[in-house]
C-alpha cells in the first residue's frame, strides 16, 4: 500500500472529501501509517489528544469509561476518522479506540494537522464545512428529540 | 601589576633585553664594515687607487688600527695582510663583502628572533597574569565586570604591547646612539650649526609629544569604544532570545551601528592628528638643513666657516633625520601602548581584587570547618537602602542541618550567600569556631565549603567533567614521563614566564576527596550519587546515545554484543520480532535508508554522510558496477516530482519542509528545472543532475515515506551492490566507514544501535516503548546498567550546560557539591526546578550524603522542615532560631506562608 492508495482512502473522508489531491497527498506523506494489533489500543478516555487516525484497513471499537465498567458505543470501518475533535478543541479523548482486528491506520499528528490547516484556508474551509454539518445534525437530532 | 609599563617590562625581561642589546651592539662594527666595503672594492679594485704608484701586488685585509688625533693619533698595525694582484683583490674584497652579507644576515635573524620571543615570553606573562587577576574579581566588581570585555582585552588589548616589548629598549638604545653620534660629529665640525641642529630637535621633541597627547586621549577614547563593542556584541548575544522575543533587531542594529560610527568617527579625527603632526615632524626636519644652508652659507660666504666644513655638517646631517623619526615613531608607540596599558591595569585595579593568600598561608588554614558558627550583629541593606538584617546575630553549632525559611522577601538567600562567601559588602562578624570566615583563604573555602545557588553553572564538556570540577584544585602527579624533551621545554618557558608548571595532562582528580580508589571507582560513586538523585533514568538514556570505545573496554565491547544475542532471542521468544528490523548482512534493512543499505555501516566522515555519498567517486563507481545508478537517479526523478507536488505553495522556512522534504524549499525550484530538462526527453541530463537526483533516494526508508518505489528486484541490488560498496571503500582506503559485524561493536554507532542491531519498525504502533522496555530489561538481567549510565557520564552537556533539561542542570550541579564531600553544604534556590515532592525526596537524600557534616537549605516555608535541627526564620531583620516543630503539632495551625507555590522557593 503507498501513498497513493492512501490519498484514496483519505478521499472518502468526508472532511476531506473536497481537497486539492496535492494537499491530501501531503497531509498523507506528513503522517505515519501505523499497524495495530487486535486488542490493541489507540488511545484510551482522558489521555492527551495528539493525533488523528484514519482507519486504512480493519476494524475499531469505540468504548466509553463507564461507573459499569467500559461498553462499547460504536464499531468504526475503513476510511473512518477518529480522534479528529481532540486536537481541534484541545480537550482530552472523549472515548477509548481499540483494534476490534488488526488494524492499519493514518496516524496524523496534531502539530502538522494544525499547521496545514494554518496554511490552506482551502483545507481549513472544508474542516470548518464538515463540523458546521455536524452541528446541525446534532441540532436537527435536538429538535426531533424535544419534539417527540 | 606595576603602573608603570616599562617597570613591568624591565622587571621581567631584563636579563633577555640586555642580551638582545648587546648583541645589537656586537653586531653595529659588522653592519659599518658592509657599508664600507662596495666604497673599497670600487675605488680601490675596479679603479685601481691601490696600484696608483704602479706596482703589482697591493695589501689584502691589512688591519689597522688608527686612534683619532686627540688620542696623540698614533696607528698600530695588527696585521699585514696578503700580497694579492689587482683580480686577487676585487675577489678577496667581493668575497669578503658576501661574508659580511651573511653575518649581518644571521645578526638581523637572531636578533628578530630574540625580539620576537622576547615579547611573545612577556605577552605570555601578561596574559596570565590578567587571566590569574581574573580569577581574583570580588563578588561586587564581578556584578560589573562584562565577560566579552575582559575577554577582549586579555586576547586583543595586550597584543600591541607585547609586540612592542621586544622594542622597548632596544630601539631607543639603538636609534638614539645613531642620533647622538651624528649630533657629535656636527658639533665637532662646528659648534653653532651644532647648537642649532640640537635647537630643532628639542622643538621637534618638545612640541611632537604635545600635540600627539590629544591623539592619545583619542586613542584611549577609541580603545574603550571598541572594548565596549566587544562587551556589546557579548550581551546581545547573551540575550539573543529577548532580542528574538521583542523584535528588537532594528534597535540592536541601531545601537551598534551608532558605536560603529564613533568608532569610525574617532579613528578619522585620530587620522588627521596624527598626519598633521607627521606633517609638522618632517618639516622641522627639512628646516635644520635650510638654517645649515643660510646661515652656514652665510657664514661660508664672509669667510668664518670653512666650505668643507659646511659639506661635511651637512653630510652628516642627512644621517640624523632617519633615526631620529624612527625614535620619535618609537616614541609615540610607546605612549600608545603605555595607554593600552594603563586602560588594562585600570580595569583590573587592586580594590577589585581579592587579596593574594600564599601556599603556605593556605595550607595553615586548611582544617575542617566545624565548630560554634557565630554570626555577629549582620547589617546588610538591599538596593533600595531598606535594612534586610538588622543588627541580627545568632549561634549554631556545627555540623548542623539547619533549614534557612524564608520569610518571602530575600533575607534567606542573602543570608546563605553571606555564609556561602558569595556576598561581601555587609557589616557585622561571620565566625566559625575561631576563624573569621571572609578572611578563609580561596582556596581553603573553595574546598571545604560548595554552594548550589538558583543558577547552576556548568561548562561545556561531559556530564563527568562537570562532576569532577571540584575535586581537580592541584596535580596530584604525572601520568608521562616528566624528562621528555617537550615537557621540559614546557616547564622552562612556564619558569620564565610567570606562568604555572603543572600540566592539565597530569592527574588532577583528587580521588581520595571523594571517597574512590581510582577513575572506575570514581564513576561508580558518580553514578550511584546522581542514581540517588533521581537522574538515572536520564544517565541510561544519554548512555544509550553515547559511544563505547571498543579498545578502551574489550570487556564491556563483548558483554555488549552478547547483550545483542540475548535481546534478539528475547524478541523472538516473546513475539516481538516483528517490532525490529535486525541488521543483516544478507537481506535488504526495510527501516533504514537505502544509504546505510548499501554501506551497511556508520559514516565516520562527513564525505559519507547525508547527500556527500553521492558526490563520492568510489562510492559512485561500485553503484555504476552493481548497475544500480540508472535505478536510483530514477528514484529520484520518481521523489523530486512528488515533492515538488506535494511541498509547492508552502512558504520557505516552513517548519514542514525540514521535517518531511527530501529536498530544501530553496532547492525546489532546481529540481523544477531538472525536472523539465528531463521532461523534454531529447536531452540526456547532465551529470551534475544525475547525481543531483541520485542523493535524493539515499535518504529514502519505504515503510516511513512510502512512495512506492522499491520491488524486490532492487532489493537483491541493493544487498548485492553492498558488497561492491565494501570492497571499492576498502580498496580505495577510505577510513570514512565503520561496517556492522553482528558479532563485533561498531564504534561509531551509538550504544542503542550496538544492542539492538537493527532498527524499531516504523509501522507497528507503540514499538519504541515496547522494544525501550524489552531493552532495559536485558539490561538489568545482564547487569549493564551501569556500564551504561557510566557512558552516560560523557554526554556532552553544552554551552553553560544548555543540551540538559533544568532539572538535570540542577542534579548535576548539586551531585557537583556533594562529590566533594564539602564541611558546609548550602542550597539556595538549588531545588527550585524541580516540584514540592521531587525536593523533598532530594532534601531526605542530601541529609544521608552529608552524614556528619553540615547542610544549610534555603526553604520557602517550613513544610518541609522538619527532619532538620534547627530552623532559621527571620523577623523584623532579626534572626530568630527555632527547634523544628513535629508535623502533628504543625498540622493543628497552617503555615502562614502555605499558599505560596513551591516552585516559587524565593531564593
Amino acid at each position: 500500500m503507498t501513498l497513493e492508495a492512501e490519498v484514496q482512502s483519505l478521499r472518502q473522508v468526508p472532511m476531506f472529501r473536497d481537497i486539492d489531491p496535492a494537499r491530501l497527498k501531503l497531509l498523507a506523506f506528513t503522517s505515519e501509517r501505523v499497524q495495530f494489533a487486535g486488542g490493541q489500543r489507540f488511545f484510551s478516555q482522558g489521555d492527551a489528544a495528539d493525533a488523528a487516525y484514519v482507519i486504512l484497513d480493519g476494524r475499531a471499537q469505540v468504548l466509553l469509561d463507564t461507573p459499569h465498567g467500559e461498553i462499547r458505543v460504536a464499531e468504526l470501518g475503513e476510511n473512518a476518522l477518529v480522534g479528529e475533535m481532540g486536537i481541534l478543541s484541545d480537550t482530552p479523548r472523549s472515548a477509548t479506540i481499540m483494534a476490534a482486528i488488526p488494524t492499519t491506520a493514518l496516524r496524523i499528528d496534531k502539530r502538522v494537522f494544525l499547521e496545514l490547516l494554518a496554511q490552506f484556508p482551502q483545507m481549513a474551509l472544508a474542516v470548518m464545512r464538515e463540523l458546521a454539518k455536524r452541528l446541525e445534525q446534532t441540532n436537527a437530532q435536538l429538535v426531533a428529540q424535544s419534539a417527540s | 601589576m606595576e603602573k608603570s609599563l616599562f617597570r613591568y617590562i624591565w622587571t621581567h625581561s631584563k636579563r633577555d633585553q640586555l642580551i638582545v642589546c648587546a648583541v645589537v651592539l656586537a653586531s653595529q662594527p659588522f653592519y659599518f664594515a658592509s657599508l664600507d666595503l662596495p666604497r673599497q672594492i670600487v675605488n680601490q679594485a675596479i679603479q685601481g687607487e691601490a696600484f696608483r704608484e704602479g706596482q703589482a701586488l697591493a695589501p689584502f685585509l691589512k688591519l689597522d688600527l688608527h686612534m683619532p688625533n686627540w688620542l696623540g693619533g698614533h696607528t698600530f698595525h695588527v696585521f699585514d695582510g696578503f700580497e694579492v694582484g689587482r683580480i686577487g683583490l676585487l675577489l678577496g674584497l667581493s668575497c669578503l663583502f658576501l661574508f659580511f652579507v651573511v653575518i649581518n644576515g644571521a645578526f638581523k635573524y637572531w636578533i628578530n628572533v630574540a625580539k620576537g620571543v622576547l615579547g611573545e615570553r612577556m605577552l605570555r606573562r601578561m596574559r596570565f597574569d590578567l587571566f590569574s587577576m581574573v580569577l581574583r574579581f570580588t563578588p561586587e566588581a564581578l556584578r560589573t565586570v562584562k565577560s566579552s570585555e575582559t575577554a577582549t582585552i586579555i586576547k586583543d588589548e595586550v597584543e600591541p604591547v607585547g609586540g612592542f616589548i621586544g622594542d622597548a629598549f632596544i630601539t631607543p638604545i639603538f636609534l638614539g646612539t645613531q642620533a647622538l653620534t651624528a649630533i657629535f660629529f656636527i658639533i665637532i665640525q662646528n659648534l653653532w650649526l651644532g647648537l642649532m641642529a640640537i635647537g630643532v630637535v628639542g622643538v621637534q621633541f618638545t612640541v611632537i609629544p604635545y600635540l600627539r597627547r590629544e591623539l592619545l586621549r583619542l586613542g584611549k577614547q577609541r580603545q574603550l569604544a571598541s572594548r565596549e563593542l566587544a562587551g556589546r556584541i557579548g550581551e546581545v548575544l547573551d540575550g539573543i532570545e529577548a532580542v528574538h522575543v521583542h523584535n528588537a533587531y532594528g534597535w540592536e542594529k541601531a545601537e551598534i551601528g551608532h558605536r560603529l560610527f564613533r568608532l569610525f568617527d574617532l579613528r578619522v579625527k585620530i587620522y588627521n592628528r596624527k598626519f598633521v603632526v607627521k606633517f609638522l615632524n618632517n618639516f622641522l626636519s627639512q628646516l635644520t638643513p635650510f638654517f645649515f644652508y643660510v646661515v652656514g652659507g652665510y657664514f661660508a660666504i664672509r669667510g668664518t666657516l670653512d666650505i668643507g666644513q659646511l659639506v661635511a655638517v651637512i653630510g652628516a646631517y642627512r644621517e640624523l633625520p632617519p633615526p631620529l623619526k624612527e625614535l620619535i615613531d618609537w616614541d609615540q608607540q610607546r605612549l600608545d601602548v603605555q595607554v593600552k596599558y594603563d586602560q588594562v591595569t585600570e580595569h583590573f585595579a587592586e580594590e577589585r581584587l581579592l587579596p593574594f593568600v600564599s601556599a603556605r598561608e593556605e595550607e595553615e588554614q586548611d582544617k575542617p570547618l566545624v565548630g560554634p558558627l557565630k554570626v555577629e550583629e549582620l547589617r546588610i541593606s538591599d538596593a533600595h537602602g531598606g535594612l534586610i538584617l538588622d543588627n541580627a546575630s545568632f549561634e549554631i553549632e556545627l555540623p548542623a542541618k539547619v533549614a534557612i525559611i524564608s520569610n518571602g522577601g530575600g533575607a534567606a538567600s542573602t543570608l546563605a550567600r553571606i555564609l556561602a562567601r558569595r556576598m561581601n559588602g555587609f557589616s557585622g562578624q561571620v565566625r566559625i569556631g575561631e576563624r573569621d570566615l571572609l578572611q578563609l583563604p580561596l582556596a581553603v573555602a573553595g574546598d571545604r565549603l560548595a554552594y548550589a545557588g538558583i543558577d547552576p553553572i556548568l561548562f561545556p564538556g561531559s556530564i563527568r567533567d562537570n562532576l569532577i570540577y571540584g575535586l581537580r584544585h592541584k596535580p596530584l602527579g604525572s601520568p608521562g614521563s616528566p624528562d621528555s624533551r617537550e615537557e621540559m621545554r614546557r616547564i622552562v618557558e612556564a619558569e620564565r614566564t610567570g606562568n604555572p608548571v603543572d600540566s592539565i595532562a597530569d592527574q588532577w582528580i583528587d580521588y581520595e576527596k571523594a571517597g574512590a580508589k581510582d577513575a572506575e571507582d570514581l564513576d561508580h560513586i558518580l553514578v550511584t550519587l546522581l542514581n540517588r538523585l533521581g537522574m538515572g533514568g536520564e544517565i541510561y538514556l544519554f548512555g544509550l546515545t553515547g559511544w563505547i570505545v571498543p579498545e578502551d573496554e574489550p570487556e564491556l565491547a563483548e558483554r555488549i554484543v552478547e547483550a545483542r544475542h540475548r535481546l534478539r532471542e528475547t524478541f523472538q521468544a516473546e513475539g516481538m520480532a516483528g517490532l525490529i528490523d535486525p541488521f543483516d548482512p544478507e537481506s535488504y534493512n526495510e527501516q533504514t535508508t537505502i544509504a546505510e543499505n548499501l554501506l551497511f555501516g556508520v559514516p565516520k566522515t562527513d564525505e559519507f554522510k547525508g547527500r556527500n555519498l553521492a558526490y563520492n567517486p568510489d562510492f559512485r563507481d561500485a553503484i555504476d558496477r552493481a548497475g544500480l545508478t540508472d535505478d536510483l537517479v530514477h528514484m529520484g526523478l520518481q521523489i523530486a516530482e512528488t515533492m515538488t507536488e506535494i511541498f509547492q505553495g508552502l512558504p520557505p522556512g516552513h517548519s514542514l519542509f525540514e521535517q518531511f522534504s527530501f529536498i530544501g524549499a530553496e532547492e525546489l525550484a532546481e529540481f523544477e528545472m531538472i525536472l523539465r530538462r528531463h521532461a523534454r526527453s531529447d536531452v540526456a541530463l547532465s551529470k551534475e543532475d544525475r547525481a543531483k537526483l541520485l542523493s535524493l533516494p539515499l535518504a529514502y526508508i519505504e515503510p516511513r515515506h512510502r512512495l512506492g518505489l522499491l520491488d524486490n528486484h532492487l532489493r537483491l541490488l541493493l544487498v548485492h551492490a553492498r558488497r561492491l560498496v565494501r570492497e571499492m571503500l576498502q580498496m580505495a582506503d577510505a577510513d570514512g566507514v565503520e561496517f556492522y559485524d553482528p558479532e563485533k561493536i561498531c564504534a561509531a554507532a551509538p550504544l542503542r544501535d550496538n544492542l539492538l542491531f537493527g532498527r524499531i519498525s516504523y509501522r507497528v504502533a507503540n514499538a519504541q516503548a515496547r522494544v525501550a522496555e524489552a531493552v532495559s530489561a536485558v539490561v538489568r538481567n545482564m547487569e549493564l546498567l551501569e556500564d551504561i549510565e557510566r557512558i552516560g557520564l560523557d554526554h556532552q552537556v553544552g554551552t553553560a550546560g544548555r543540551l540538559l533539561t533544568p532539572q538535570e542542570r540542577a542534579c548535576v550541579n548539586l551531585a557537583r557539591c556533594v562529590v566533594k564531600r564539602p564541611d558546609i553544604l548550602i542550597l539556595d534556590g538549588a531545588l527550585s526546578p524541580f516540584d514540592e515532592a521531587r525536593s523533598q525526596k532530594m532534601v531526605e537524600v542530601l541529609f544521608g550524603l552529608c552524614e556528619g557534616r553540615s547542610l544549610l537549605v534555603v526553604l520557602p516555608n517550613d513544610r518541609q522542615a522538619d527532619p532538620f535541627d534547627v530552623l532559621i526564620r527571620f523577623r523584623d531583620g532579626q534572626i530568630v532560631l527555632e527547634e523544628p516543630r513535629g508535623p502533628a503539632q504543625r498540622a493543628r495551625r497552617p503555615a502562614p506562608e502555605s499558599s505560596q507555590p513551591i516552585a516559587g522557593e524565593v531564593a
